[in-house]
């Protein structure tokens, strides 16, 4: 093996002062060679984001402070101590030695400045090129990282362009004057699934040519199992586990590698069984207990033709003067006791035919029929009565919650509103309620900040679950959660449909967690539904361009399934907005088995 | 251009709406011009035939229609105190506080950028103190106090500025910059600081940006993180605060041109509310809140020349 | 509540518990004798062991006279920003909460509104009604209302699109309850904030109107009166501005310290 490019040597990291004094990384060790990819991977505030700031040193600029270890960079003129440089040393080997890609494309880039200004400063500081060698040179470096139109990029503004592209650039930036270690810290967190796998064969492809060393940083062990050469595991500010990536997968040592493995749901590992099933997680002694299909499936909620817009208003009298086609002519039917997942990248109309099917957005035309009532036909007095048999579970844990209401409160809302229950009834209910979802009693008279991510989605669901409703829409529900606390709330959504009976309409952008969960799949684009069918129709035999695409796209938990050797290249998805004299054709399907529904193209 | 055209419409509906409001805050008097002009002592029978001849028996909104009419028009009445044109009046003393003001802006934005952004670099530590104390104490003081404050240490203790009257640039301009300087200063002082508290805040935010970061992982110095890739996103925010407190300073001058007698558009609604001067005060609080409105205006036109996302769509 | 610890917190909040003590309490201990007698032997006298603050034009004790102003300031302040609030918030609830036309026609009309500076306004509608104690508060009362009634509809727009107001929506919460669980308990930190922050400006604006004649009026004791009082004898008595000058400073820096104290434990959104 090579030397290695950088070595972290008994790296501590303290934030604060006095007292308050944090430690954020306690002492971690590890290296990397030229031409590898090592994934430093942990949940979050395990400190992997803080250890690629301190090789930057960009960690002072948060307040944090290294406190002891080594940082040997190799540089062509011989070794540095990235802990001890002085502030001269540091901006030179910043963005020249090492460049680094950030998480967020959309606020990476200076949204006042041009594509060309921010990818030609570094070049001029670091390499003293002049202006129209440096414009040559990013004219070249958009061309490497496969970015449409590169001319034109040049003199546009970050705002002009979409997130994958900006994550192009921002690579394009990081890689401007060939660095020979790439930090990537969560570098596709931020995108969807299609982009994801783009820039994860890009950061490959780049790799591979230039011969630099890349650190990636990320919570997701997918993308671990997709790219890493080698694997660093962190917990709570140290290293708990290093081995190249097939031991790992294969072979954890820790406990902690082990229980973050085993909640990490795996695209295909559910072919060919009948049921959803909960994922089997350390220190659970249970065995995970597989849903029974129904015998005779009833039928729930019908949707038919739903359709939603949103007005678009301008000028000095917000006249309306065009539409978002949010949701297009959707239909399908959710069976009692099921789970029907709407799946699809963001802006596919997933949340807003959620959303309608509640009427917390207003549909424009089509009918949400629930045991038999249509709710857009009821008045707002019968609307409300109709909610009680179906409740919504929200994305963000932070933000479904009221700050300044006891959680016993928020849960005994619903319960007060319509009059079910009062008193010393009420209360006790509340506590059941708790109970139900795993929550300590000690909980109930607590405000929401006191809690985590994952317990308040556990308020949430105990809320949702207060009026015993039939449907429950879950909306993104576990997309902020930590993977760990993701399979926990999974789990526990699944014991409540085996026990209750309830029905479940699923909104996720996760085709893993998707095939977890699911009996029925719907794929979603561009507010229309693409194809539609049982999970294993979807998963093992998918029919629509669109749903091959997306299963290409998403990374395996497995490194014995790579998919990152080529290039990848999709098709960018088309704006949803129309004038008011737009009239969209009507969804056609062709059917290719019992239930299993394709859209039939430029129908 | 359907931009323009929008906005346009949009200027046109809400200095229709401002005519409105001050045409129905000035007649909520409790007496009326006729009354104003011949006296509360007056015979009844010519009074009434006064109000008759004015038009004041008229419904308020014919009464409303005549006015704005004449604004369109025009005529803008004669002043009661002044027995002069109003129009006339109004566009002379306009220009002489136009000169404070914008005297005022320039003196508080010079300083409170820099002070601001220094501030936000060194947020927690003693530089900040410093300057965030300072900033605070400023927008504590109110206007007539650094008026007064000035007036006995520049004008009476130094003697070096002249502490009252007006000079049109026209006449003399150094004379008329040194006879504006003091009232300039005594607006721009409480400005400043609270200028330098918005650029403090708007930088502070700023520099916890991921482009922050990614512009220090190119390996920038320090300075051109700040002070360019900064900067230039704090100027547009900053601008809007400093257009939005021209009202502030329309309000102010009220009281500093009556201190500092210096004869603007302040010292000259100052002496209509006094007077009861109905058809002067109406003039004024017209053009003033006109000014403020167009103003303000014009830093959202300029703001689409700094801001690339917003330019005119 | 930490923030409440810092020096900034300390001294802004003692400030305001000193003013307000000493507005409410003030004309209690003070015999109206003390702050009205002339001493014609003592006018326009410095400070000294018998006027601690020196004396105005009349011979009239500063110390006492500034004491009794601080419940002039205090009393139009608290009630004008009172007022503010009244018609303030259900406007801006309403606006911003239901939205649509209500909310185009309500804003478009505060937008205008503020076009009129505030101090303009407050003068103007005080020249008009004719300036007295009552007219005082209603004049800045109305001044600050549009300015209130945009942030409180900004504050119930912002929680209005909270996914805790659509699951108690789902849950079936009507509109009323809406707003009194929901909206008023997450908009009341801004509002504390504001009010503060508009009480202080509110002192600023009384002492501007009185100090103008348009406000306060004689022989009630206000900090602006005393200013403007003390104009035509700057050169041999600076005292008699300092005094009531500075009294207005203190009390509005104590509140701008309170408010940003406030801000900071109460909106951890903004850094001030």
């Amino acid at each position: 093996m090579t030397d290695p490019i950088v070595t972290l040597d008994r790296l501590r990291v303290t934030f604060g002062a006095g007292d308050a004094t944090v430690t954020a990384v306690k002492d971690v060790s590890f290296s990397i060679a030229p031409g590898e990819t090592v994934c430093v991977v942990g949940e979050s505030g395990s400190g992997k984001s803080v250890t690629s700031l301190s090789l930057m040193r960009l960690v002072e600029f948060g307040g944090g402070s290294i406190v002891d270890g080594r940082l040997t960079l190799m540089r062509p003129d011989g070794a540095v101590d990235l802990a001890q440089a002085d502030t001269a040393t540091m901006r030179g080997i910043r963005g020249h030695d090492i460049g680094m890609i950030f998480q967020e494309p959309m606020t990476s880039l200076n949204p006042v400045f041009t594509i060309e200004r921010q990818l030609t400063d570094g070049l001029r500081l670091h390499l003293g090129l002049s202006a129209a060698a440096a414009r040559d040179r990013a004219l070249a470096l958009l061309k490497e990282v496969r970015i449409p139109e590169p001319e034109r990029r040049l003199k546009q503004y970050p705002h002009e362009l979409s997130g994958g592209m900006r994550q192009r650039v921002v690579i394009a930036i990081a890689m401007a004057c060939a660095p020979r270690l790439l930090i990537a810290d969560e570098p596709t967190t931020a995108l969807d699934v299609t982009i994801q796998a783009e820039i994860l064969a890009l950061i490959n492809r780049l790799k591979r040519e230039k011969g630099m060393a890349v650190m990636f940083i990320t919570h997701d062990m997918a993308v671990v199992a997709q790219i890493a050469d080698r694997v660093v595991v962190m917990y709570r500010g140290d290293v708990v586990e290093e081995g190249p990536v097939a031991d790992i997968f294969a072979n954890p040592k820790a406990d902690y590698t082990k229980a973050l493995l085993a909640a990490v749901p795996r695209l295909g590992e559910m072919r060919g069984k009948p049921a959803p099933e909960p994922l089997r997680l350390v220190g659970d002694d249970r065995a995970p207990q597989p849903l029974t299909p129904a015998a005779n499936p009833e039928p729930l909620l019908e949707v038919n033709h739903l359709t939603t817009y949103f007005p678009v208003r301008g000028g000095p009298l917000r006249r309306h003067i065009a539409n978002i086609h949010a949701v297009e002519d959707v239909s399908f039917t959710l069976n009692k006791g099921e789970t029907l997942s709407l799946v699809g990248e963001s802006g596919c109309g997933k949340s807003s035919c959620g959303r309608s099917i509640l009427r917390l957005v207003e549909p424009a035309s089509g009918s949400v029929i629930l045991d038999r009532k249509d709710v857009l036909d009821q008045n707002p007095r019968d609307l409300r009565r109709l909610r009680r048999d179906m409740q919504m579970i929200f994305q963000d844990p932070f933000a479904s919650l009221n700050p300044y209401m006891r959680l016993s409160a928020q849960v005994a809302e619903p319960l007060r509103n319509f009059g079910l229950a009062a008193g010393s009834e009420l209360t006790d209910r509340v506590a059941a309620l708790f109970d139900r979802v795993d929550l300590p009693r000690s909980y109930l008279r607590r405000f929401p900040h006191e809690l985590s991510g994952g317990q308040r989605q556990r308020v949430a669901i105990a809320r949702a679950l207060a009026v015993n409703p039939k449907l429950i829409i879950a909306d993104e529900a576990v997309s902020a959660l930590d993977v760990s606390v993701q399979a926990q709330v999974l789990n526990l959504m699944m014991e409540l449909q085996a026990d209750l009976g309830l029905s479940f309409l699923f909104i996720s952008h996760d085709m893993a967690v998707v095939e977890r969960v699911s009996h029925h799949v719907a794929v979603m684009y561009l507010g229309r539904i693409v194809e539609i069918g049982p999970r294993a129709a979807i998963f093992e035999n998918p029919q629509h361009a669109y749903t091959r695409t997306l299963l290409r796209a998403v990374p395996i938990a497995d490194p014995g399934t790579r998919k990152l050797d080529s290039d990848l290249s999709f098709t960018p998805i088309p704006s949803p907005m129309h004038d008011l004299t737009y009239r969209p054709a009507p969804s056609t399907y062709d059917t290719v088995a019992p239930g299993h529904l394709v859209l039939r193209e430029n129908a | 251009m359907a931009y323009l055209i929008n906005r346009l419409l949009s200027v046109a509906l809400t200095l229709f709406l401002i005519s409105v409001i001050t045409f129905a805050v000035t007649n909520i008097l409790p007496g009326d011009v006729a009354m104003m002009i011949m006296g509360t002592q007056s015979n009844p029978e010519a009074l009434a035939g006064l109000r008759e001849s004015l038009g004041l028996n008229d419904p308020q909104i014919v009464q409303y229609g005549r006015w704005i009419g004449g604004i369109l028009t025009g005529d803008w009445g004669t002043s009661l105190v002044f027995k002069e044109p109003i129009g006339p009046l109004i566009a002379q003393k306009v220009t002489a506080s136009a000169l404070i003001v914008v005297m005022s802006m320039t003196i508080a934005l010079v300083c409170a950028i820099p002070l601001g952004v220094w501030a936000a670099v060194h947020r927690d530590r003693w530089q900040d103190g410093t300057a965030s104390t300072a900033a605070l104490i400023g927008v504590s003081l109110p206007d007539f106090f650094w008026g007064i404050m000035l007036i006995l240490l520049f004008a009476r203790g130094l003697g070096w500025l002249p502490s009252s009257g007006f000079v049109h640039p026209a006449d003399d301009f150094t004379l008329a910059v040194r006879h504006a300087f003091l009232p300039s200063l005594a607006l721009g002082l409480g400005l400043m600081a609270h200028l330098t508290r918005m650029t403090r805040a708007t930088m502070t935010g700023i520099l916890g940006q991921e482009f922050i970061r990614v512009a220090r992982a190119k390996g920038l110095s320090e300075r051109t993180v700040v002070w360019r890739y900064g900067l230039a996103n704090a100027i547009g925010p900053v601008l809007t605060v400093a257009g939005l407190q021209v009202g502030y300073l329309f309000g102010s001058i009220i009281v500093v041109e009556s201190l500092f007698n210096y004869t603007g558009m302040g010292w000259l609604t100052y002496q209509a509310l006094l007077n009861r001067d109905i058809p002067l005060i109406q003039g004024s609080v017209f053009v003033i809140a006109a000014v403020v409105m167009l103003a303000n205006l014009a830093v959202d036109l300029l703001y689409t020349l700094i801001d690339p996302r917003i330019r005119l769509a | 509540m930490r923030g409440f610890l810092t020096p900034k917190g300390l001294i802004g909040a003692a400030i305001v518990i000193i003013v307000l003590a000493i507005a409410v309490f003030a004309p209690l201990i003070i015999p109206d004798k003390l702050a009205t007698a002339m001493d014609m032997r003592a006018r326009l006298s410095g400070p000294t062991l018998a006027h601690p603050f020196g004396t105005d034009q009349l011979g009239r004790d500063l110390f006492y006279r500034v004491m009794l102003g601080a419940r002039t300031s205090v009393l139009i302040a608290g009630s004008a920003v009172l007022m503010s609030i009244v018609i303030g918030l259900p406007l801006g609830i309403v606006s911003g909460y239901y939205g649509g036309v209500i909310d185009n026609v309500l804003m478009r009309l505060v937008d205008t509104l503020l076009s009129f500076p505030a101090l303009l306004l407050a003068l103007t509608i005080s020249a008009v009604l004719g300036p007295n104690l009552t007219n005082t508060i209603i004049a800045i009362g109305i001044a600050f209302t549009p300015f209130l009634a945009r942030i409180i509809r900004g504050e119930a727009l912002r929680v209005a699109q909270m996914p805790y107001v659509e699951a108690a929506r789902a849950a079936g919460t009507t509109d009323a309850m809406m707003i009194v669980r929901h909206i008023l308990p997450n908009i009341m930190p801004a509002i504390i904030v504001q009010g503060t922050i508009s009480l202080a400006f509110a002192i600023l604006a009384e002492a501007g109107l009185s100090f103008l004649g348009l406000g306060t009026q004689p022989p009630d004791a206000s900090w602006g009166l005393m200013i403007q009082a003390s104009r035509d004898y700057l050169d041999v008595a600076p005292w008699t501005a300092l005094v009531p000058g500075a009294a207005v400073a203190l009390t509005v820096l104590g509140l701008n310290m309170f408010g940003d104290v406030l801000r900071d434990v109460l909106d951890p959104r903004t850094t001030s």
